[in-house]
């Protein structure tokens, strides 16, 4: 049965001749009466009713935090004592804080390591799966798998694998009967171990992604340029790659974000250690406001990184848009 | 198809909603009704305890909570842990200061202290505990001087005691053949032993020692520095004072272990290094009375000393917790909530709580109790560790600037023990760094 406001809404505008029936007539007539905007109100009421509880959830953990956030990264607060506003100063030892400086470079080679190597890793195995194979959902399934793992016991794993003392890492090495490698505990070393190791799960993502988008291309195409002399490589290159130009940038934009918050993999595996070299912006960020009681200033990181990526995505979205590369 | 409707009135209605939840939650934090002014021991009142403890030991203490009720029919002790663990407590704290819902007495780290009595919102009961019955004196110095912050307010009486003690695993020491450590060692001698235990044929270190930049980092630090003369602070606790001539000492002794005589395993998370001693791959760890409880059960052969001394000066650090007591300006609550916890840390209940459960006993009497008796026969050497309570002589800092302090001198001793710096200069930093967030 349709609603009895669908129908009057339908019909209340209509200037024109309704062939409406006798019965039909003396119902409309209060209707008018009572006029659009009541009917309007009453819709409204009605919308907002089914999107409350979920507006409540958005607007209680959502945006009231970040709006206290924002207050209290204009403040010096311990969590305990009375709040101290302190204005902008929070927002200027952003800009002198040598360690805050350092967990960014940090965050970026990470970022740098890691972006690339999951987007051409994803291409690369959908790339591989988007073919009859024997036993392909198998494959399909093993590189979904560790996508599936928490971040937690994708840590825990890791301390496990690369123990400079007793890990299979380096058992392997001394089998191979090459150096040993101190791997999380040496500062040079660890943030390409948890470069790796979220790769491992990452990866997973954006081969799915890529999967699909390859599933969306026409056969078709491929097969007019294999016609026309191409080889498979500029076939690729030329017509596949760029159908998958919104996927990348959709990915890039996506794991990038992703990077630039890591924070899971290194709380399980190295706390920010060996010698502070793998302590990322939010790392940081959780170490200052949790451990370190500074509540306001960790308030400040927090909108600064926010910044940084809000700005991110909005360029990559104009880009897209001027490019006519609809990944958003 | 949609009608666009004007702007104006989408944002009047969003405000709307946002009005109406924040009067709901507003509603939800609600004000604290006003209590009584005068004492009335036979008026009816609840208390609310978290006990920041799971399993067994929650279970103890909700036994005891019952038991007090019991006591006092008027009183209902509404008790829980708080909070999915102890360290979140303090998380919970915060929030329930904000929210105007926090418990009568609640579980603390000692390390909180300074920042709880900050709160203004703790009873102080300074008066109270010089009443002899109450037996004050007789707690450990350091775990009185952590309860009175700042050497202001008593916000509260010692929870759990304990104390740094050395163990050494006997599988490792018989193995490489080397005499078991006596009481009466010297850090030379445990250099030494050191030493000879390391093999990095089968990995096995002498020595562990957490280089993760914590306080389990720093805590481990302090005896060296205490035994070699030096102190943490200054006497106005304005400056950090571990960088002079005892602080380097000490630290030089950690360094050349670590780094020329490779003895030391260096523990990035906190927690390996008693793993690996468990499991026979470390001769030699500096820790609590915790630690005992996972041996037992794994089954590790081990030996408990005090720690080694300097000069005959075998003093060790003690981390004690608290129970705190928070302010609702209600005579009848501040009442009941500091009886319980007399009652409580009273010997004749420590005994069924810390002593049974494991812990440190928080009267030096208690160890001649039955109770104790049968958890010393349990697990050796928890006897060797209550008596190393009168090696406990300084209490950590309990100042506000202290998290920052440790941070500054855990970094130092971190770099230092991977060879990175120099003691001296590293501690120099690190003071610097300490003495700016002390605000000295």
């Amino acid at each position: 049965m349709r609603p009895r406001s669908w129908r009057r809404s339908a019909l209340t505008p209509s200037a024109h001749a309704q062939p409406a029936g006798p019965a039909a007539a003396p119902a409309r007539t209060p209707e008018r009466r009572r006029g659009p905007r009541k009917d309007r109100a009453r819709r409204a009421l009605t919308g907002w009713g089914f999107v409350s509880p979920a507006m409540l959830v958005v607007l209680g953990l959502s945006i009231l935090p970040a709006v206290w956030a924002f207050v209290l990264s204009l403040q010096d607060w311990n969590g305990f004592s009375t709040p101290v506003g302190v204005g902008a100063d929070n927002y200027r030892r952003l800009v002198t804080d040598t360690d805050l400086h350092a967990a960014v470079g940090h965050t970026l080679f990470y970022t740098v390591l890691f972006v690339p190597a999951s987007v051409l890793l994803g291409l690369g195995l959908a790339l591989l799966l988007n073919r009859s194979l024997f036993l392909v959902g198998v494959y399909r399934t093993a590189i979904f798998l560790p996508f599936v793992a928490s971040a937690a016991a994708t840590g825990i794993l890791t301390t496990y694998l690369f123990n400079p003392q007793f890990g299979l890492a380096n058992t392997v090495l001394r089998a191979l009967h090459l150096p040993q490698q101190a791997w999380l505990e040496d500062p040079s070393q660890a943030m390409v171990v948890i470069a790796l190791m979220s790769l491992w799960g990452q990866a997973a993502f954006t081969t799915v992604i890529y999967l699909a988008a390859l599933q969306d291309i026409p056969t078709e195409l491929t097969e007019a340029a294999r016609i026309d002399g191409c080889n498979r490589w500029q076939a690729f290159w030329h017509v596949t790659f760029p159908q998958l130009a919104p996927v990348t940038v959709f990915c890039t934009v996506w794991q990038t974000i992703g990077a630039i918050q890591l924070f899971d993999l290194v709380y399980t595996t190295t706390r920010g250690g060996p010698l502070n070299a793998t302590e990322t912006i939010v790392y940081y960020l959780w170490q200052t406001a949790f451990k370190g009681l500074e509540f306001g200033y960790a308030s400040a990181v927090a909108y600064g990184l926010f910044a940084v990526t809000l700005v991110i995505t909005l360029g990559v979205v104009l880009y897209s848009r001027r490019a006519k590369v609809q990944a958003f | 198809m949609s009608h666009p409707r004007p702007t104006r009135r989408r944002l009047a209605a969003a405000a709307g909603v946002a009005a109406a939840s924040a009067l709901a939650l507003a509603a939800c934090s609600g004000g604290t009704p006003s209590g009584a002014a005068t004492l009335d021991p036979e008026a009816k009142v609840t208390i609310t305890w978290w006990t920041g403890q799971a399993d067994e030991a929650e279970t103890i203490l909700e036994g005891l909570a019952d038991e007090f009720e019991k006591l006092h029919p008027n009183v209902t002790v509404d008790v829980s842990s708080g909070a999915p663990s102890t360290e979140d407590l303090l998380q919970k704290l915060s929030a329930g200061f904000a929210g105007g819902t926090y418990p009568d007495v609640s579980y603390a780290y000692g390390s909180w202290a300074s920042e709880l009595a900050g709160s203004e919102r703790t009873l102080d009961i300074t008066e109270q505990v010089k009443d002899p019955a109450v037996g004050w004196d007789e707690l450990p110095a350091a775990a009185r001087q952590t309860a009175q912050p700042g050497g202001g307010a008593t916000i509260g009486f010692p929870a759990v005691v304990d104390n740094l003690s050395l163990i050494y695993n006997t599988t490792v020491f018989d193995a490489a053949g080397v005499e078991h450590p006596t009481a009466d060692w010297s850090w030379d001698d445990f250099r030494a032993a050191a030493k000879r235990l390391t093999d990095p044929a089968t990995n096995t270190f002498g020595y562990g020692y957490s280089v993760s930049g914590s306080e389990e980092t720093t805590w481990q630090f302090w005896p060296h520095l205490w035994q070699n003369g030096g102190e943490i602070l200054s006497d106005d606790e304005k400056t950090a004072t571990f960088d002079d001539a005892a602080g380097v000492r000490a630290l030089t002794l950690l360094r050349d272990m670590a780094v020329d005589d490779k003895s030391v395993y260096l523990d990035q998370t906190d927690t390996k290094a008693a793993e690996l001693f468990a499991s026979d791959r470390i001769g030699m760890i500096t820790s609590g009375p915790w630690t005992l409880y996972d041996l037992q059960t794994k089954g590790t052969k081990y030996g408990v000393v005090p720690l080694p001394g300097t000069d005959g000066n075998h003093e060790t650090v003690s981390g004690p917790d608290l129970w705190v007591l928070f302010d609702h300006h209600d005579a009848n609550r501040a009442h009941w909530s500091y009886e319980l916890l007399r009652w409580l840390t009273d010997p004749a209940q420590d005994v069924r709580w810390n002593v049974a459960y494991g812990n440190l006993p928080l009267r030096d009497s208690e160890t001649s109790s039955p109770e104790f008796q049968a958890q010393v026969e349990a697990m050796p050497g928890l006897d060797v560790m209550a008596e190393n309570m009168v090696n406990t002589k300084h209490a950590r800092p309990t100042v506000d600037g202290y998290v920052k302090l440790s941070e500054a001198i855990g970094t130092a001793i971190s770099q230092v023990l991977q060879g990175q710096g120099e003691p001296a200069q590293a501690l120099q930093q690190a003071a610097q760094t300490a003495t700016q967030a002390l605000g000295g």
